[in-house]
């Protein structure tokens, strides 16, 4: 239904399938509707038939109940019997059966109608009517039991009874009204489904419609305008573009490829209209080709002679040679071009001539430079063998200062080991002034028991004396005796003293002796510690020298490459001498060759000077040279190797 | 013994000694011996000039410090001094002087009398002066010097 709306750029396959989806659409609202209404319908009825069914249980019941009120009426009356009858018993004990089975249906009824609290005392008094009836009943019967009894049972089963019957009554009334309702509403659902469908099969209907009109009228009028413009095509009017170009859809594309064929066309007519224009143009062009080229090679062949004719004058060295006559239009440039390569000639000639005439005095002055450099390596050749010279000197000096410093140092370390062993003797004089001191105890010692000896002879001699006086004239001999004794033993003593006194001095000396010897020996350690000190100098001293014995042997290789660079400098110099010699030749043959061109017009063959003729290589000053050094260096090692190598080279050279 | 000196007056026999810067002699016949320093046994309560007792061959005798009786320093005794043993009165008595310098013969006439200025109880001690070429010698009376102590300390 909302096909209306959508853009005409839609295909003819959609415009009919939008036909054909309002008509599904409206048949299947149709089918839908019926099918719902349908089912709603059938539950509603299965609802009332249903109720209907329980309604019917209900009326059983009552039915029921009102049977077994009416068998216990029965029994009560023919209670005479004393018992009750079998059938009887029967069909009360079915009806209590009936009751109490089919609670259930009745209960759903109930609640149905919204009434299943008057159910609350259904099973009590079923089971109070089913307990009267076949246990009290029974038994009073069988006892035969008075009529008072009967009455009050026959009271409560009247009145459970009763209110069981109105209870059903309630119920099925109820469930009847019910039916009638869910009946009447069943009718009615069918009845809207009804109108609903036809409904839906209206709507559909009108929007098929107005989509036909729509669509068909689309596409009529398009494929009418592309056969009308068809025609036209076919017609031979090819100006009148195809109608429906713009469209979308198959009918668009259709009006497209038409007005590519119409076009197409158009195009073969302008073509073949171009071509005839061509043709007629080309013919006369032609035509004045052919004239002009007849002026153009006669132009030219008056430029290319005059161009001969200048080339000559230039091949025979003429450089002022020019095209004064102008060409024709197109080689005007030409000739052009030729001056200006002429006049750049010339320049160019003039600046060479110039040029080799500043080339040949430059080679003099290199010549004459090259003459001073080899005087000036002569010079260094020279002050090289005085320093050669010196340098031997030097060396000789440093050789004996190493050798005098080794001697020094060798009566050094002799004099170090003089010291050592004075050390030594030091310390035996030390012992042996000890020992002296040692003896000179002994003999105190002796001394001192020889004084004793003579202090004991003096004693005794004194009591011999005593003796020989109290022996009176008869002693007199033993006193002399007695007298010369103790004489004795005064010298001796006397002596002792003499040698004790002596000793003491001797010993003196001794210790004097042994602080001198001391002292002695502690001035020989410090001569020792100094001669040390000496020795280190010395070794420094004898080192340096080494040292200076190595520093001149390097400065020999100096000079020795000293002197190689002075006979590399040498050969250089007579090698750039020999090169300004033939520089200065060829600036002449330059020259030369330029006086052959005339550079300006009217001037003759100009000849820049030349330099003076090249002197016959004379012996090289520095080849003298090499030999003067080659003598100077002869005493050191390396020098006559040198010296021959330089005199090779010079021959080679 | 003086009265025998006297009487000879021919020659006399001294040994003289050494007490500080002083020479002494004694008549050679009081001499019993003579013998180098030997260490002495102390007695108490005796005067300053007894040193004490020595043992002589099993003899006990008592020395006397010459110096000391004469009223001088105390004489220091040394393995050089030694002891003069005399025979004083019947009595040996030791003298500890500090040398033995000589045993001469002299004359009579050579001793002579010490100077009368001294007094009486002091000259006792010397019986004359012996005059050398050098020195002068006191020749010492043992009697009174030593006799005269003995008595008293016996009685």
């Amino acid at each position: 239904m909302t096909v209306k709306s959508i853009a005409k750029t839609f295909s003819v396959n959609q415009r009919l399938w939008t036909l054909a989806g309002s008509a599904f659409a409206g048949i299947g609202a149709m089918l839908i509707v019926g099918w719902y209404e349908g089912k709603q319908v059938d539950a509603a009825l299965e609802r009332a038939t249903e109720i209907q069914r329980q309604v019917d249980v209900a009326n059983e019941m009552r039915i029921a109940n009102l049977q077994l009120v009416l068998a216990a009426m029965d029994t009560i009356i023919d209670a005479d019997e004393k018992q009750v009858e079998p059938s009887r018993l029967k069909n009360i004990n079915e009806s209590v059966k009936m009751l109490s089975s089919n609670g259930s249906d009745l209960r759903a009824l109930a609640v149905e109608l919204g009434k299943s609290a008057d159910l609350a005392t259904y099973d009590a008094d079923v089971a109070s009517v089913a307990k009267a009836i076949q246990v009290d009943l029974k038994k009073l019967v069988e006892s035969g039991a008075p009529e008072e009894e009967y009455g009050k049972l026959d009271d409560a089963i009247d009145g459970a009874g009763e209110r069981l019957t109105n209870l059903f009554t309630t119920l099925s009334n109820g469930g009847e009204k019910i039916v009638n309702q869910r009946v009447r509403e069943a009718n009615q659902l069918s009845n809207i489904s009804l109108y609903v469908q036809l409904g839906c099969g209206l709507l559909a209907i009108i929007a098929m419609a107005i989509l036909q009109t729509i669509h068909g009228g689309a596409i009529r009028r398009g494929i009418e305008g592309v056969r009308n413009s068809m025609q036209r095509i076919i017609g031979g009017d090819y100006a009148t573009p195809v109608v429906g170009i713009e469209r979308g859809d198959e009918i668009g594309e259709m009006a497209r490829a038409t007005d590519v064929f119409r076009l197409s066309a158009v195009e073969r007519l302008d073509l073949e209209a171009n071509l005839d224009t061509e043709r007629r143009q080309s013919e006369q062009s032609r035509q004045s080709r052919e004239a002009s080229q007849q002026a153009e090679a006669e132009a030219l062949q008056f430029a290319i002679d005059s161009l001969a004719q200048a080339l000559n004058r230039l091949s025979d060295g003429d450089l002022s040679a020019n095209l004064s006559r102008p060409f024709r239009d197109d080689l005007e440039r030409l000739r052009g071009d030729f001056n200006r390569v002429v006049g750049r000639l010339r320049d160019t000639m003039s600046e060479v001539a110039t040029s080799a005439s500043s080339i040949g005095a430059n080679a003099n002055q290199m010549r004459s430079a090259a003459d001073d450099l080899a005087k000036r390596t002569e010079q260094q050749a020279a002050s090289l063998e005085e320093t050669s010279a010196a340098l031997e000197e030097i060396t000789s000096t440093v050789r004996n200062a190493t050798s005098r410093a080794e001697e020094a140092s060798r009566m050094v370390s002799h004099a170090k080991d003089y010291t050592e062993q004075s050390a030594g003797v030091v310390r035996d004089a030390t012992d042996a002034m000890g020992r002296i001191e040692d003896a000179t105890a002994e003999i105190g010692k002796i001394i001192n028991v020889v004084d004793e000896i003579a202090f004991q002879t003096n004693l005794l001699a004194l009591n011999a004396g005593v003796e020989a006086a109290r022996a009176g004239e008869a002693g007199k001999g033993f006193a002399v005796v007695a007298q010369e004794v103790r004489e004795l033993a005064g010298r001796a003593a006397g002596a002792a003293k003499d040698i004790k006194a002596l000793v003491t001095r001797s010993s003196h000396e001794v210790q004097t002796g042994v602080d001198l010897v001391k002292a002695t020996g502690e001035a020989l350690t410090r001569i020792g510690d100094d001669v040390l000190k000496i020795n280190d100098h010395v070794h420094a001293i004898f080192t340096s020298s080494r040292e200076q014995s190595t520093g001149l042997t390097e400065i020999n290789t100096a000079i020795g490459q000293m002197d190689q660079a002075t006979q590399q400098n040498a050969a250089m110099v007579e090698e750039s001498t020999a090169a300004s010699h033939s520089l200065a030749s060829d600036a002449e043959t330059l020259n030369r060759l330029m006086s052959q061109f005339q550079i300006r017009g009217g001037n003759g063959p100009r000849v820049v000077d030349a330099a003076t003729a090249a002197t016959p290589a004379k012996p090289s000053p520095a080849h003298g040279l090499m030999n003067k050094l080659a003598g100077a260096f002869n005493s050191p090692t390396t020098a006559k190797a040198k010296a021959s190598g330089s005199s090779d080279k010079w021959e080679e050279f | 013994m003086s009265n025998a000196i006297k009487q000879s007056g021919a020659y006399l026999e001294i040994v003289s000694f050494h007490l500080g810067d002083q020479e002494f002699c004694i008549d050679i016949m009081a001499i019993r011996e003579i013998r180098g320093w030997a260490p002495v046994t102390p007695m108490p309560h005796t005067p300053p000039y007894v040193l004490g007792l020595i043992n002589l061959r099993g003899a006990v005798i008592p020395v006397i410090d010459m110096a000391c009786r004469l009223g001088m320093k105390m004489t220091e005794p040394s393995e050089r001094s030694a002891i003069i043993v005399t025979d004083i009165a019947g009595k040996l008595v030791g003298l500890l002087v500090e040398q033995v310098s000589d045993m001469m013969t002299i004359k009579g006439e050579d001793l002579q009398p010490a100077p009368e200025i001294i007094p009486e109880a002091q000259r006792a001690f010397c019986r004359g002066i012996v005059a050398l070429e050098k020195t002068m010698v006191c020749f010492l009376n043992l009697d009174t010097v030593i006799a005269d102590e003995l008595a008293r300390e016996a009685a």
